[in-house]
């Protein structure tokens, strides 16, 4: 049977396309973006979690997760204050290089400080899931979005996900890189109301050098896109240093043009640091830090892109 | 977008010395009641209540501040606050030293007014309504049940608050005057004597010999302060507030008698009538009910005519928004815990449907609403009712209003509140014509004696505590004033001994219709004594269905009647019966006796136990069907015993589920629950799940509220949403917001409170309260200052699920 891999399913979405949606984020990608803000998503296989702020302490569970781990990868780590109680807690440290995933220690870690991230699904199940949130589709004129790391990745699983809701007559949008096989985004062309479609850099070679990958296959997908007629919102990740300068934001906005009228929104996000502590639960480093673009540089960028008659907005 | 227009320098005047002021304790009532009583123990019955209504007419002080367009207080000084010693007043005398000083509304008291209730007030002790009621109450109680913790009788002070939680029919007041109510009741003294009084006709002809007394009191009272705003003017030097005084003058001069001619006599005459009520009664939870239906059409006359502009008519409506904001209850310390933040529960409500379901938003509707939200006022609390047809404007300032001010207005959808009140047994047209009392508490507007708060603290019906009852042979282990070791409840058993799923829920149900049918017995003996001793002949003048038949409103005379009830701890009792399946009977992970003994130890030597069943169980409140399955059944079984009761005016009791600060009081008193609850924390607030429970966002949350019916809650439910405020903004903002409101409400949700404010602020706020003086929150039934509640109830709002991307 066909499953998926999912790290997350959140409701009341209110950034990811019309009204209010629930938003299912599946596992794995094939680029390696270094601002990426959800470092969970980019890894195929499931992964071991931790949250220091929900650990008790070695002391409340009695090292139940020190115990449960055959590799011996858990050891005892930092000390934190309880905020409530003023008590020291003594927490955790994953030794990465000896944790290979299994979540035996995230069985007994009661707390849910410990947790395997990534969960498997199988069409039958997310759709049921996704369809119980239904009534706020409903009124709020809202719907799913698949989103990822990259969806299509996974794309018998989404194309058996997508036809269910269609089905049902459910709103989809989906939230993808572009980067795979045109074949692939053409099996969901049936299904697809929008396409979240994310433009990270006009030159390849940057591209490439930068999350990995050449950009090609995306400018052409998103052409095909356009040529079949669908809709997209096209977002641009706004990362200094990397994309922000004019050249490569009018080089975007010409491209953006040139798809016509399929390109119904241009969303600027401005990078942000939020995701940087999610590193730490999934691994020991952490990705490069920027400082998050100035309001007055995004409205700047935002003008420059509407002046090729783009409706762009930050957010 | 919906924008707040600027204040008047008089408006922000008035603002100001309303949130300086430190109330105090007027005795002026106090002083007039007391020497009535005192003189005159040969007087009884309604009489007795007309005369002394007629004698706080003819001597209460007729102050007329600065500034003021509207007048009339129940006390000397602004912001004063009346006391009420007929009903109960021996906590006073507990708690005399303190008031100044408590934590939680201080009041101001005078040494010489100190001495004289010194003096005087130990009459009371034997005199009160409440002395008499404690006598009534019977024995078995006292023997065997007292102390359950689920019921919240005590040996003594057990109608500390009157009947409450009604409102008058201001039609009447405003479109008639109350000159053809007493016009009618010398009619109908007129024809009884004429004809001769048979059998009952005694007590009905004192009841239109009270009804006499007190509107033509009221009409003598409300021209006292025309006289007033004369001699003001007489020696104003300030031409323009002569003026105004003069026009005051001519107003109380005529309106109350006769029928309002403007917007300005329209505000006036609601104004006098309530603060009659209020006189008669107490600020307990008496409402203003539709005030935009009985005074929007003189405010949009006036627009019409431009005998207004609408910066004079919003400046009118800030103005008397403010003076219903000033009046506030002298609470016990104890009561205060339940309505923290000087609040007097004098709900106005607004939109809506009219009786053949046609939206009836006005002007008025919108200028109430700016008026809240540009002074940022959590008093008088507000009810927006939304239906199918509420206009988008509508929606829009409602949103903005909350969002502004914490939680005000309220929001209730039609679709559910009617349908309970049709439940109920009320005709479509009148159920269609409702609007909320107190807190949540719907009631058909203007011929309904709602008594949805029942007698003040006796209107709770604590569900943890019989759950406990319950799982332990009918011993509640919880500690509290009163409490007992001994058995209080049915002898149901032990959860150790237990062994099926089914002998849990049969238990518990057994519980709740035993302490159910006391509450009814209880309030029933309570009541008839109450329609003996303490009449409402001011509000009986307009309630519809009293004059009709010659009957005060506590006699059964209102053409509808309710008594209503409420519960606290659905979400705890739901989660923890879904627990013990889960855990015991289901997944076998411990026995009945382990969870058991976990459970009165405070989970002590059973940490792993805790740990397991907060993070690693299925609680109520994720849309689990499995999980949520409870709920229906202890919404249900509660709302089916109590609605089984008869109430004194042969009405049946309502169930209802809004906790107002008490989750956190009576949890205090409440021992380990099996959903990981810990001794004496809050107990779940309104409909809503377990505080942090509920784990996989809004929309599961929303859809596992949705799982009992609520048009079986006739009197009313209470959900809290918390939203962060980036997840809110702007008008896209807005519009979601809306879209989740009318998601909850076509599934069935009956009213909705929303904070838009974020936990970090709410932290900053109670480390740093001068910055945040103006901080409205929504707390349960009614919003607060934040800085002005007590902080365990600061505490549970921070800590109630904040719904946010």
């Amino acid at each position: 049977m066909i499953t998926g891999r999912l790290y997350d399913i959140q409701g009341f979405s209110v950034q990811d396309g019309p009204g209010i949606r629930t938003t299912a984020f599946l596992k794995g990608c094939p680029l390696r973006c270094p601002w990426c803000h959800s470092p969970e998503s980019q890894a195929f296989y499931k992964q071991l979690s931790w949250m220091s702020m929900r650990c008790l302490g070695l002391d409340a569970c009695r090292s139940r997760c020190v115990s449960a781990c055959p590799k011996g990868a858990i050891e005892e780590g930092e000390k934190r204050v309880d905020v409530a109680t003023g008590d020291e807690l003594r927490m955790v440290h994953v030794k990465r290089d000896l944790c290979d995933n299994c979540g035996a220690c995230a069985d007994k870690c009661y707390a849910e400080a410990l947790t395997l991230c990534g969960k498997d699904y199988t069409p039958d199940e997310l759709v049921a899931r996704l369809l119980q949130d239904k009534n706020f589709f409903d009124t709020s004129g809202g719907g799913v979005t698949i989103s990822g790391g990259e969806p299509l990745s996974q794309i018998d699983f989404v194309e058996a996900v997508l036809k269910g809701l269609k089905e049902n007559g459910i709103h989809v949008a989906l939230d993808t890189t572009g980067f795979a096989p045109w074949e692939a985004l053409e099996r969901t062309l049936p299904y697809v109301d929008l396409y979240l479609y994310d433009l990270k850099h006009m030159d390849s070679a940057k591209h490439e050098a930068t999350v990995g990958v050449p950009n090609e296959r995306i400018k052409e997908n998103a052409k095909l896109l356009a040529e079949a007629g669908k809709s997209l919102q096209v977002r641009i990740p706004v990362i200094p240093m990397f994309n922000d300068d004019e050249e490569n934001i009018r080089a975007t906005a010409e491209f953006c043009a040139k798809l016509g009228e399929a390109v119904v929104l241009v969303q600027l996000l401005p990078y942000h640091n939020m995701g940087v502590m999610k590193y730490l639960r999934i691994s020991d480093g952490k990705p490069l830090e920027a400082t998050p673009p100035s309001d007055e540089k995004m409205e700047k960028l935002r003008d420059l892109m509407a002046s090729y008659g783009l409706n762009v907005t930050i957010h | 977008m919906y924008q707040n227009a600027p204040i008047s320098d008089r408006v922000a005047y008035i603002r100001a010395m309303y949130r300086n002021k430190k109330p105090k304790i007027d005795i002026c009532r106090y002083k007039i009641v007391t020497e009535y009583y005192m003189n005159n123990p040969q007087v009884t019955g309604i009489l007795r209540r007309g005369r002394v209504m007629r004698e706080l007419f003819e001597k209460m002080p007729t102050p007329v501040h600065d500034h003021e367009l509207i007048v009339g207080h129940p006390g000397v000084e602004y912001r004063s606050s009346a006391l009420y010693p007929e009903h109960s007043f021996y906590w006073f005398f507990d708690e005399i030293d303190t008031f100044a000083t408590r934590d939680t509304d201080p009041y101001d008291l005078d040494p010489e007014d100190r001495k004289y209730i010194e003096e005087t007030g130990r009459f009371w002790d034997k005199n009160c309504t409440c002395a008499a009621i404690d006598e009534v109450y019977p024995d078995e109680y006292r023997e065997h049940v007292m102390g359950n913790g689920v019921l919240n009788f005590l040996p003594v002070n057990n109608c500390q608050h009157p009947m409450g939680h009604y409102c008058g029919n201001f039609w009447t007041v405003v479109d008639k005057g109350l000159g053809s109510v007493l016009q009618e009741a010398r009619e109908k003294k007129a024809a009884m004597l004429e004809k001769g009084l048979g059998g009952e006709d005694g007590k009905t002809y004192q009841f239109y010999r009270a009804i006499e007394l007190v509107t033509e009191g009221l009409i003598i009272y409300t021209k006292r302060y025309a006289k007033e705003c004369l001699r003001q003017a007489e020696t104003c030097t300030d031409e323009k507030r002569k003026a105004e005084l003069l026009d005051m003058a001519d107003r109380l001069d005529r309106v109350i008698e006769k029928p309002c001619e403007s917007y300005h006599d329209a505000l006036q005459a609601c104004f006098m009538y309530q603060l009659a009520l209020l006189l008669e009664s107490q600020p307990h939870g008496i409402s203003y009910g539709r005030l935009d239906q009985y005074c929007g059409k003189y405010l949009e006359a006036d627009l019409a005519s431009g005998k207004l502009t609408v910066e004079q008519a919003q400046e009118l409506t800030d103005m008397f928004i403010l003076k219903v904001a000033e009046i506030n209850k002298v609470w016990s310390e104890r009561a205060t815990k339940s309505g923290p933040g000087y609040t007097a529960g004098q709900l106005i409500t607004l939109g809506g449907i009219d009786k053949d379901g046609n939206d009836v938003t006005n002007a008025m509707t919108y200028m109430v609403m700016q008026s809240s939200a540009r002074l940022k006022l959590h008093n008088p609390p507000l009810a927006l009712r939304v239906h199918a047809g509420t206009p988008d404007e509508l929606w829009e300032a409602g949103i903005e209003t909350t969002k502004q001010v914490g939680g005000v207005p309220c929001f209730e959808w039609d679709d559910v509140a009617i349908e309970a009140l049709v439940r109920r047994g009320i005709a479509l047209e009148d159920a269609r014509n409702y609007c909320l009392i107190g807190c949540v508490e719907p009631c058909s507007c203007g011929n309904d004696l709602a008594d949805s708060g029942g007698d003040g603290h006796d209107s709770y019906t604590i569900l943890p505590a019989a759950f406990w009852c319950a799982i332990n042979n009918g011993v509640n282990p919880g500690k509290f004033p009163g409490s007992t070791d001994k058995p209080t409840g049915l002898p149901t058993g032990y959860l150790k001994d237990m062994t099926s799923m089914q002998q849990v829920l049969d238990a518990y149900k057994a519980q709740i219709e035993y302490f159910t049918k006391w509450q009814v017995s209880l309030v029933n003996c309570y009541e008839h004594l109450y329609a003996e001793m303490m009449p409402l002949p001011m509000l009986s003048a307009t309630l519809t269905g009293c004059m009709e038949s010659g009957k005060d409103a506590t006699w059964g005379g209102a053409k509808y009647n309710n008594c209503g009830n409420t519960s606290i701890g659905h979400g705890n009792v739901a989660d923890s019966l879904n627990i013990i399946d889960q855990i015991c009977f289901r997944n076998k992970i411990v026995t009945p006796a382990e969870l058991y003994d976990a459970l009165i130890n405070n989970w002590e030597g059973y940490e792993d136990l805790h740990q397991y069943i907060v993070g690693k169980c299925v609680h109520f409140g994720n849309n689990d069907p499995e999980a949520d399955k409870y709920l229906k059944f202890v919404a249900d079984t509660y709302s089916e015993s109590i609605t089984r009761g008869v109430s004194a005016r042969g009405c049946h009791w309502t169930a209802g589920c809004w906790p107002v600060t008490l989750n956190v009081v009576y949890g205090g008193w409440c021992a380990a629950t099996p959903d990981g609850r810990k001794y004496g924390a809050p107990l779940s607030d309104g409909i809503s799940p377990v505080q942090s429970m509920d784990k996989n966002g809004p929309f599961a949350t929303i859809n596992s509220i949705l799982k009992f019916d609520q048009s079986n809650y006739a009197n009313g439910t209470l959900c809290n949403m918390k939203f962060h405020p980036t997840a809110l903004q702007g008008a896209e903002g807005a519009k979601k917001l809306r879209a989740v409101m009318e998601t909850y409400f076509r599934g069935g949700g009956m009213e909705l409170q929303i904070n838009v404010v974020s936990a970090e602020t709410l932290r900053a706020a109670q480390k740093n309260p001068k910055e945040y003086q103006d901080l409205v929150v929504r707390i349960a039934g009614f919003s607060a200052y934040f800085v002005e509640v007590y902080k365990a109830a600061q505490d549970d709002l921070i800590r109630r699920t904040e719904l946010s991307v």
